[in-house]
């Protein structure tokens, strides 16, 4: 028996949504992670609670279900802005955006991997990771409490996204989006700057090759090599790496290896240490 | 020294739960110098845990899964290492030694881990044809399963058989191959920085990497002191190039016309 008193119009998306898709995500977003859909399968997990109040048709939740399940893959601490806007845009427009929906967020994704995975991958992760392992290498545990204490807050920083994304809908990009793309530009300075240092820092090669003319005995390293520049060797081998990274069909995971040959040859010839 | 069955079951489940954490709430648990730490926590050898850790964190700073790749897995080297070190007694060097190629290997089981999650998708796309918003639900956290004992078994294995194995190796490997792979852990840092260098815009920025090069190697200034010159020049940069104001922030026409189906190109991002 049909009753044709049931209410489909869609509820009201409240703050608490909001913060369900958002602990969702945080605690979902890329366990289903796979190499069909990369995040597809965590992004759908995460909506259902917002699709629940704006789909009570069973066909339309149907088609929800099929829509958010597609392939898609972003920095994890942007995603939340992207699932904000996605909110925004079905809470106005219902089912019958679903090419919208799909236009957004794989408009989004891209551009948002770039400028997230720079931020909060590349830059954080070498700043907090360098202190925290300097330290660490003295045995002094107070960077791995900094580069914590750091990612607690980032965390609420992701979740201040999603209000942001919901807000702001599809202009965040012209809103925030010129201010993400400054903030990579100029975190590139800081990730340069620290690496630059690391180079000689971390890398720890020498030459121990001794000359020996008569009485006269030169080192190498010690009486050559430092004289030209602090760090000569570490920065050629740099050099060699970046060069090698650059070949056709390497991969990281290739150049540790060869890396780890050359040194095993190279120690046993007496020419590195 | 021997590991007892507390701490076997402490680091397996450590391995399991930063594994889930290096995939949502990345508290850091799954950076080498932390699980390092941690690891020397529960080994009662602090000192050396750290040590193993921060060598393998300076192998891989800054470099992530981006865009789904595979990189090895020190936090399991960590781990691993450190309960060897403490087992073995014999160091950083022969600790280090041993984890790079385990967390080379491990390498292997985190492309397995994302491979078998496919199936839990194949599974999720059929709870969807059928509305079964459970099925969905329960699919995404099953694909915690491979994840976690992708890390968790082979930690569990080599804590059980950590002493066998490091005997063996203690009295087996010949001193050219320790001795190798001893200096092989001083250079292996190059990798991580020549990564880093290919991912950044190196090339139109090197006037700061000579910047940071120079205050480390002439200047010996520290690590936090480098960091907070560079935060010094990239907030110059970034109220110089917000002054500016970027032609490319209209974007908005662009996007607003894609919820009317337009196919039009985003230009927000890195170039």
């Amino acid at each position: 028996m049909e009753n044709t008193k049931i209410d489909y119009s869609p509820e009201k998306i409240t703050k608490k949504d909001l913060r369900s898709v958002f602990i969702r995500w945080l605690l979902g977003g890329q366990l289903g992670w796979n190499y069909e859909r990369m995040q597809g399968l965590p992004y759908c997990f995460s909506m259902i609670p917002v699709l629940k109040k704006l789909y009570k048709k069973p066909e339309d939740m149907k088609k929800a279900l099929k829509v958010h399940n597609q392939f898609f893959n972003t920095n994890p601490y942007l995603a939340p802005l992207i699932l904000g806007v996605d909110i925004a845009v079905e809470e106005k427009e219902g089912i019958k955006s679903e090419e919208a929906i799909t236009g957004i967020t794989t408009g989004l994704m891209g551009p948002f991997a770039g400028v997230g995975d720079t931020i909060f991958g590349v830059i954080a992760g070498t700043v907090f990771g360098s202190i925290a392992a300097y330290m660490g290498q003295d045995g002094v545990s107070a960077g791995v409490f900094i580069w914590m204490i750091y990612n607690v807050l980032r965390i609420f920083l992701t979740y201040w996204f999603i209000g942001v994304g919901y807000r702001q809908g599809v202009k965040v990009v012209s809103n925030i989006g010129g201010t993400l793309r400054n903030l990579t530009a100029a975190a590139n300075i800081l990730g340069l700057t620290v690496v630059g240092a690391l180079i000689t820092s971390v890398v720890s090669a020498s030459v121990p090759v001794v000359f020996q003319m008569g009485k006269v005995k030169m080192s190498l390293q010690t009486d050559i090599l430092d004289k030209i520049m602090p760090g000569l060797v570490p920065v050629g081998l740099v050099a060699l790496v970046y060069w090698l990274l650059g070949l056709k069909k390497m991969t990281s995971v290739k150049v540790i290896w060869i890396v780890m040959l050359m040194a095993i040859v190279l120690y046993n010839l007496k020419i590195l240490a | 020294m021997q590991i007892n069955a507390f701490q076997v079951i402490a680091i397996t489940l450590y391995a399991f739960i930063a594994t889930f954490d290096m995939l949502e709430t990345d508290l850091g648990l799954s950076k080498p110098v932390i699980a390092g730490f941690f690891a020397g926590l529960i080994m009662g050898n602090v000192t050396l845990g750290l040590a193993v850790g921060a060598t393998l964190q300076l192998m891989i700073l800054g470099v992530g899964t981006y865009g789904g790749a595979s990189i090895p897995d020190y936090m399991t080297a960590a781990l691993i290492g450190t309960v060897f070190g403490v087992l073995s007694g014999k160091g950083l060097e022969f600790a280090i030694g041993l984890a790079v190629p385990i967390g080379l290997l491990m390498v292997q089981l985190d492309v397995l881990a994302r491979f078998s999650n496919t199936y839990f998708q194949h599974r999720a796309d059929k709870y969807a044809d059928e509305g079964n918003i459970k099925g969905i639900e329960l699919m995404n956290i099953l694909g915690m399963l491979p994840w976690g004992l992708s890390r968790a078994i082979p930690t569990f294995l080599a804590c059980i058989f950590g002493s066998t194995i490091v005997s063996s190796i203690v009295n087996y490997f010949p001193d050219w191959l320790m001795g190798g792979l001893k200096t092989a852990g001083g250079i292996l840092p190059v990798v991580g920085i020549a990564i880093l260098l290919r991912f950044l815009p190196t090339k139109k920025y090197i006037a700061y990497l000579l910047i940071g090069f120079v205050l480390a190697s002439y200047l010996k200034v520290s690590m936090v002191g480098v960091s907070i010159i560079g935060l010094a020049l990239a907030m110059i940069e970034y109220s110089k190039i917000s002054k500016e104001k970027a032609p490319a922030v209209s974007t908005s026409s662009s996007l607003e016309n894609k919820e009317n189906g337009d196919n039009t190109n985003m230009v927000l991002g890195d170039e």
